[in-house]
């Protein structure tokens, strides 16, 4: 079969299918983008398909200088970096005492954080919690309540007992502390695996909009998201928006704000998508 | 005791190590469930958790004896069974497909599209939903009115609701459930397809005869363990979509919990709804856990 590349009617058609899905895949991202670039008045006018008609930034630029919008661009960036290093860090730390299969206590440790994948009491006692901890209206509530997540910390545990035993005995018999064989070998050598979780974890960061949305009252502290949200979301009582959501906010300067929201996310895909993938089967494999 | 003392002793820098973890899973995953007690009580932010009275089922019997509990039950099973056995399909279409295409780079091309979506936020698909299916000038009206017809309210028409949470979960979400069955394709062994093409077999009876029961194992697992978390509907998406008009279908047990619960601070009734709710799901899914084990498939972990 490798090597032969005869055209066949099912071929072609199979082509044709998987066109067909790309396309239906891509179109909306295009059309936002041609709405965002195109004249205020095509906009209006419903004229805009796929390619923009004439070109202005004048969106862009109405982004840029919104009392809201650069300032909750830049909470964004600071919850997420923030956010995905304690998730790494907590996760890929508490993971590895796990890992050993002699740890003390190791069978109750795993039963207990497995069944909090399902019991999941739901908004209000997490609320209760953080607003207990002080926590509300900072960007503590957003980092340090899910500052493990289980799932990921069952990946990374299963991806260090795959690793050879002889290294960490090696340099146990050398005199090395767990502390050492944790931060100068065992991490160093999960490169891999610590880059597929900590994806969905600066994703998770990047695109959370809830939690903020509940744990946070100071319009200032918004991240983008919650922000965006506020563009397109019905408002009660106000029966001109509730027929049409669109006419909230001018359409260019919200598809404008999505492209920007969106670019990082772009950014880092190329590169994501091995990793992507590659995490999607770690958990699916893990026994 | 003296061995565990021992053992303790012994693992004291992984125990350092895993304290972190301890404290974390004690107060942010167990102790919402001591919370949860305020819904057996009337809370009030002023009496606090402990010294608020005790008051029973109270909250139970006023949500299952009111009109809510069955709109909601409802909606949330209906809107979770739709959205699992519409958008079941097209995942393992898709990897099956993407498997019969020779050309690295054109499969490298689809794939990549395919799974772009699950990338963009909630909100960014909802922003996506209301500009297209805006009356004035959203695409799908447009189009519409090409063809001849009116334009459609479709975000405030009860019967459309459904339809465009199930039909925006496809778009979001099938190439990258795809993943999982296009690596059970490469693991079926290869002799099986030498053994069908000698026998004279086409690429479609090859796709029917030896794809499709190859993927057998993986489709069941995961049809199972999708049905346990049906119940967990993506209220998100709901939140971001419904209003005062949809309420009678979008309206689920998560988002009743916050506009109830949060917005209008009846704590003590959104934590026994959501207590409700948690158990439920939590049965279904422990069941079908169970029944995957038992078909000698994976579980959960």
């Amino acid at each position: 079969m490798v090597g032969q590349r005869r055209i066949t009617i099912f071929g072609v058609v199979n082509a044709l299918i998987l066109i067909a899905v790309a396309v239906s895949t891509l179109y909306p991202l295009l059309y936002i983008t041609a709405v965002s670039v195109s004249d205020t008045a095509s906009v209006t006018k419903g004229e805009v398909f796929l390619w923009p008609h004439g070109f202005n930034l004048e969106a862009y630029k109405d982004v840029l200088f919104d009392q809201k919008i650069p300032r909750a661009y830049l909470n964004t960036v600071y919850y997420t970096f923030l956010g995905t290093f304690i998730n790494l860090l907590f996760t890929s730390v508490a993971a590895y005492p796990l890992s050993q299969p002699q740890f003390v206590g190791r069978r109750f440790w795993m039963l207990a954080i497995v069944l909090t994948m399902f019991l999941q009491p739901g908004i209000i006692p997490n609320f209760l919690i953080v607003q207990k901890l002080g926590m509300l209206d900072s960007v503590w509530a957003l980092v340090i309540p899910n500052a493990i997540w289980t799932f990921e910390l069952i990946i990374l545990k299963s991806f260090y007992e795959n690793m050879s035993a002889q290294i960490r005995e090696a340099a146990l018999i050398d005199g090395a502390s767990e502390y050492r064989i944790l931060f100068n070998i065992v991490l160093p050598l999960s490169k891999p695996a610590l880059a597929s979780v900590g994806l969905f974890f600066f994703i998770g960061h990047w695109n959370s909009f809830f939690l903020p949305m509940i744990y946070l009252n100071d319009q200032w502290k918004y991240p983008l998201q919650v922000v965006l949200r506020g563009m397109l979301i019905f408002h009660e009582g106000n029966s001109s928006s509730l027929v049409d959501a669109s006419a909230l906010a001018p359409q260019a300067k919200k598809n404008a704000t999505i492209i920007l929201a969106m670019i990082p996310v772009l950014l880092i895909y190329p590169f994501a998508q091995k990793y992507f993938a590659k995490g999607v089967m770690l958990g699916a494999e893990k026994g | 005791m003296r061995n565990l003392l021992h053992r303790i002793a012994r693992d004291r820098q992984l125990l350092v190590l895993f304290i972190p973890c301890i404290v974390f899973y004690a107060i942010f995953r167990y102790g919402p469930l001591y919370g949860l007690i305020i819904a057996f009580k009337d809370y009030s932010v002023y009496t606090g958790i402990l010294d608020s009275p005790w008051v029973g089922f109270k909250h139970f019997e006023r949500f299952f004896n009111g009109p809510d509990f069955f709109v909601l039950f409802r909606n949330t099973f209906l809107l979770g069974f739709f959205a699992l056995v519409c958008s079941f399909p097209f995942p393992i279409l898709l990897a099956i497909l993407l498997n019969e295409v020779r050309v690295r780079w054109f499969k490298k091309f689809i794939q990549t599209a395919s799974y772009l979506p699950t990338f963009l936020s909630v909100v960014i698909i909802s922003s996506m939903i209301t500009d297209f299916l805006s009356p004035n000038n959203g695409i799908v009206n447009k189009l519409l009115n090409l063809l001849g017809f009116e334009s459609k309210y479709f975000l405030i028409d009860p019967a459309w609701f459904r339809p465009i949470y199930v039909l925006s979960d496809i778009w979001a979400n099938t190439g990258y459930e795809a993943i999982i069955f296009l690596a059970a394709i490469a693991g079926i062994n290869p002799t099986l397809y030498e053994a069908a093409r000698v026998d004279g077999a086409s690429r479609l009876r090859m796709m029917w005869h030896v794809t499709l029961p190859g993927l057998m194992p993986t489709i069941l697992v995961v049809f199972i363990l999708k049905t346990g978390s049906m119940f967990r509907v993506g209220y998100e998406k709901v939140l971001l979509l419904y209003n005062s008009m949809t309420y009678d279908v979008a309206d689920v047990f998560s988002t009743f919990v916050y506009r109830k619960g949060l917005l209008e601070s009846n704590y003590s009734y959104g934590a026994a709804v959501g207590l409700f709710e948690a158990l439920v799901a939590m049965i279904m899914l422990l069941g079908a856990n169970l029944i995957s084990k038992r078909l000698g498939g994976k579980g959960l972990w």
